[in-house]
């Protein structure tokens, strides 16, 4: 069974009540794994090595134990997750400056993707719970061609926040106004003005959920989707 | 000759703490100082500079657990600082909103203590079962109301966003009905593993965990700035409150500490029982009870501001920015969540406060531990809900 | 078996879709027949699923063609009221982001079974929306029926506009429906007056965004419907789920739909793959182009950043 570590560094929780959020499926889910380190869920106390660690919560370079549990993750993990976007691009994080008591100096807090090989990135604050599932499932599956994606986003090269979606996607003459990520905003930073979406900054994060589930930029393919959705497996 | 023991990571709770226990020859603890070792993340100081829009979405990203709280803190805190005042069904479901998520929190964390007081599997299982299913009644409150589950956007400085449908309204009802069926059966069960961990262990459940410091609480089911003299709050820096003499521990706390009239004060569910029913329940166990029985209290609340609603009112009062200072106060889960903000003229935020809820446990955590074996440290700790 | 089944036929799956079967269908009801675009078939599942509890919410595009400002501009909406469907019939041909109030459906509204009806690429995200739910909370499993309608391209607001004000001489206000056939682009007014330009003056105002889709059919739809194939007044309706056959044959046998083999009618199916084959070969060129040109491929720029 695969042993799974689910690690903390400096975040809301939000990502693992998300995954609580599947509700009556979470007994299920956690029985298709060894839940070896949840600090939150239990009282192992030392990270142990396992094969999977999911990590949420951004790195905060000026705090010694928080980079200290980052970089051990490589050395005790096969597969590094970095859940939801203080862990996977950034998120809100991009915008701490340090200055507050009492530890004045911590001031930069970036995803773990800049700071260990992140084998996965799953955008969103937080990812929803049915996004988590079906990442988990696909991972214990082995069906990792389906998250390539999350193997790109890993890379770390931006947000993929609202400024991506607008650079890459209708700067780029590809966006239809489908409106996918005005719903898929989980701050409403977005509005569909005349068939093209406005990004309220004021409200973006940058979690990344816009560019994430636009079907323009990141496609699964069609068979994935007959298969896993409309093969009748959502019922 | 006392003992240093080192309980570190604390567990079953959000966030990063660490315990230091002074203790006896028999292991009864003299001192214990119970440390946040969370990075701080700044959210006063990332603020500063920043439209009130933004802050207001990035406080709730301060506990996942807990958003709904501190979204609603710093939207009252605008409109106090800004002169607005939101529409009457606004306010309701505004509420409604932080009381669904009261709900979710509050049996979460009973998921959290359940392995202090239950070893048998199958009950264990089943109680998760039961407080999954309430869970999701309350964040189907959140997600209805508050758009998000976790992190619920429709909190804005205003009111709320929108209103929620007639049929949602009825779906509401009958779902919160089921919740308190399944809660009222939570409830009990609640008690009877509290009063049976304080038999199997010997432990008097009014004394067990008992301290003296006030109790602090400003509502029953929302938040009143009113009832909070802001006068008699300082936070002070760990070192100032610990002393030179214990200079290790304080520079390991992160947070600053406050304190009403010079002294700590409890907040949370008892503290709210305290104020606002007259009861005095000394003994820590019975956090959990009344925990539980503000849940039902809140499931009933739910009820009354569903039939209170009129769903085709208006929610949200448009608002131009305005130079002030205010005090956005509300009842979290875990207690009186304090948030103060001044902007300018163009409603851009100068200066941001946050005294959240937990941080005013963090000391009574520590009297409360004190005097008690050592064994118990988490178990007092978690009855705090950190 | 039944009477759907027996006349249901397959067409070119590399074209359509993968789909269980093809045939024409017209709803019965005048009401509906009164303001639809061409069978009413939408409409009747909408009308039909709402009323019998099936789905607890439907969204569609809703247009006022009497606003003062934008007369014909589409806004997506939440339909719980059955009575309310057929303000959303007949087709808008500009840009409407069905889509993004799908979550909407699901929070203030409350829906648990939702159906949306969409183009090809709403169709699509909406599919990706349930795979991959990054910003979907608690949506995948509310989704009951996925209703797409065939799309050769979109065009926006002001393109629309020129092409009706411009090119046909009518003022959007005057506007009673659009449609596109037999090669042409039509007007129809409120007084009865019908006007028309070949559909080769209508391009330079299609959205270049839809150059990028090779889907025409929505291939990924629990069922599709349009006009093309089927004689004037009827729809083609290509069911690919067994969810949509079986949706379509309890409406059959209570009469709310009458229905023909595809084989009977003019033009017939043969017209709709040419046009998926059309629309394929098209855009796939215009793909390869922008490639050429160092433009980001859809689907798959993630990989190029």
């Amino acid at each position: 069974m695969v042993r799974l570590a689910y690690v903390q560094l400096a975040g809301c929780c939000g990502c693992l009540v998300s995954l609580a959020d599947t509700y009556e499926r979470l007994l299920d889910i956690l029985d298709e794994v060894e839940l070896v380190y949840c600090q939150t869920l239990m009282d192992e106390r030392e990270i142990p090595e396992c094969d999977v660690a999911v990590v949420e919560g951004a790195v905060c370079l000026n705090h010694e134990e928080c980079v200290e549990v980052a970089r051990g993750l490589e050395e005790k993990a096969d597969t590094i997750v970095a859940l939801g976007a203080c862990a996977a691009t950034g998120n809100f994080m991009r915008y701490s400056r340090g200055n507050e008591q009492s530890a004045p100096t911590h001031e930069a807090f970036v995803p773990l993707t800049e700071v260990v090989d992140v084998d996965y990135a799953i955008p969103g604050c937080p990812p929803a719970p049915e996004a988590i599932e079906r990442f988990l499932t696909l991972l214990l599956e082995g069906k990792t061609d389906l998250l390539e994606p999350f193997a790109k986003l890993a890379e770390g090269k931006t947000e993929y926040c609202g400024c991506d979606l607008m650079y890459h996607v209708v700067n780029k003459n590809m966006c239809m106004g489908c409106g996918t990520c005005a719903a898929a905003c989980p701050t409403r930073a977005i509005e569909i003005v005349d068939g093209r979406p406005v990004v309220n900054e004021d409200r973006c994060i940058k979690c990344g959920a816009c560019f994430t589930q636009c079907p323009r930029t990141i496609w699964p393919g069609d068979d994935a989707i007959k298969e896993l959705v409309m093969g009748g497996e959502e019922e | 000759m006392s003992e240093q023991v080192e309980i570190q990571p604390t567990t079953r709770h959000e966030g990063h703490g660490k315990l230091v226990l002074y203790v006896d020859d028999e292991g009864y603890v003299e001192r214990a100082f119970y440390l946040n070792t969370s990075a701080i993340r700044g959210f006063e100081a990332m603020a500063k500079g920043r439209p009130a829009e933004f802050v207001q979405v990035a406080v709730m990203r301060i506990c996942g657990i807990c958003q709904a709280t501190h979204g609603t803190a710093s939207a009252e805190a605008f409109e106090r600082a800004m002169g607005i005042e939101p529409p009457r069904d606004g306010r309701l479901l505004r509420e409604l909103c932080a009381l669904g998520n009261r709900i979710q929190s509050h049996v979460l964390h009973q998921l959290l203590v359940l392995d202090d007081f239950v070893e048998e599997e199958k009950e264990k299982v089943e109680a998760i079962k039961r407080i999954q299913q309430i869970r999701k009644i309350g964040q189907y409150v959140v997600d209805v109301v508050g758009g998000e589950g976790i992190h619920p956007p429709n909190i804005r400085i205003g009111g709320m966003a929108e209103n929620i449908s007639e049929s949602a309204r009825k779906r509401l009802y009958r779902r919160l009905r089921e919740a308190r069926e399944l809660m009222e059966e939570q409830h009990e069960f609640m008690r009877e593993i509290v009063e049976r961990f304080a038999e199997e262990n010997d432990l008097d459940l009014d004394e067990f965990g008992r301290h003296d410091q006030p109790f602090m609480a400003t509502h029953p089911t929302y938040g009143d700035p009113e009832r909070l003299d802001l006068d008699r709050v300082v936070e002070v820096l760990p070192i100032e409150y610990y002393g030179e003499e214990h200079k290790e521990e304080a520079y390991e706390h992160n947070g600053q500490i406050p304190l009403y009239d010079g002294v700590p004060v409890e907040v949370g569910p008892r503290s709210r029982y305290v104020v606002f029913d007259g009861v005095d329940p000394r003994g820590v166990l019975y956090i959990h009870i009344l925990r539980s029985q503000e849940t039902l209290a809140a499931i009933d609340r739910c009820l009354n501001i569903l039939e209170e609603l009129n769903t085709s009112g208006k929610t949200l009062a448009e608002w131009e920015p305005r130079a002030g200072t205010g005090v956005g106060v509300h009842e979290a889960p875990r207690g009186t969540n304090v948030h103060i903000a001044t902007v300018n003229e163009k409603g851009i935020v100068e200066d941001y406060r946050i005294i959240a809820a937990s941080t005013w446990n963090f000391p009574v955590v520590e009297k409360a531990i004190e005097g008690e074996h050592q064994e118990y440290a988490e178990v007092i700790m978690r009855c705090y809900d950190i | 078996m039944s009477e759907l089944k027996e006349i249901m036929v397959k067409g070119d799956e590399g074209l359509l879709g993968e789909h269980l079967g093809v045939f024409t269908a017209r709803s019965t009801e005048r009401r509906i027949l009164r303001v639809t675009q061409d069978g009413g078939i939408v409409s009747s599942i909408m009308v039909y699923g709402l009323e019998e509890g099936k789905f607890d919410g439907v969204i569609a595009a809703v247009a006022d063609p009497d606003d003062p400002e934008e007369p014909w501009k589409p806004r997506p909406v939440v339909i719980t009221d059955p009575d309310e469907v057929l303000e959303a019939a007949g087709t808008k041909y500009t840009y409407c982001p069905n889509v993004s109030v799908l979550k909407e459906a699901v929070r203030s509204h409350g829906c648990e079974r939702v159906a949306m009806v969409g183009t090809p690429c709403q169709v699509r995200a909406v599919r990706k929306a349930q795979l991959l739910p990054v910003g979907m909370r608690h949506v995948p499993d509310k989704i009951e029926l996925l209703i797409g309608i065939i799309c050769m391209e979109n065009f926006p607001y002001e393109g629309l506009k020129t092409m009706v004000e411009q090119l046909c001489g009518v003022w959007m206000r005057e506007v009673a429906k659009m449609d596109i056939g037999k090669g042409k682009f039509w007007v129809y007014t409120d007084d009865g007056e019908v006007k028309s330009i070949p559909i080769d003056e209508t391009h330079p105002f299609e959205g270049e965004p839809c150059h990028v889709c090779t889907d025409y059919c929505a291939e990924l739809s629990d069922l599709t419907a349009g006009s093309v194939g089927s004689p004037d007044g009827w729809s083609t309706v290509i069911v690919r789920t067994e969810k949509a056959l079986e949706l379509l044959e309890e409406m059959v046998e209570q009469g709310l739909l009458e229905v023909k083999s595809i084989e009977e009618v003019k033009p017939g199916l043969g017209l709709v793959e040419k046009l998926a084959q059309a629309k394929k070969n098209k855009n796939q060129k215009e793909i390869e182009e922008r490639k050429e040109l160092g433009l980001p491929e859809p689907g798959k720029v993630h990989e190029q950043l």
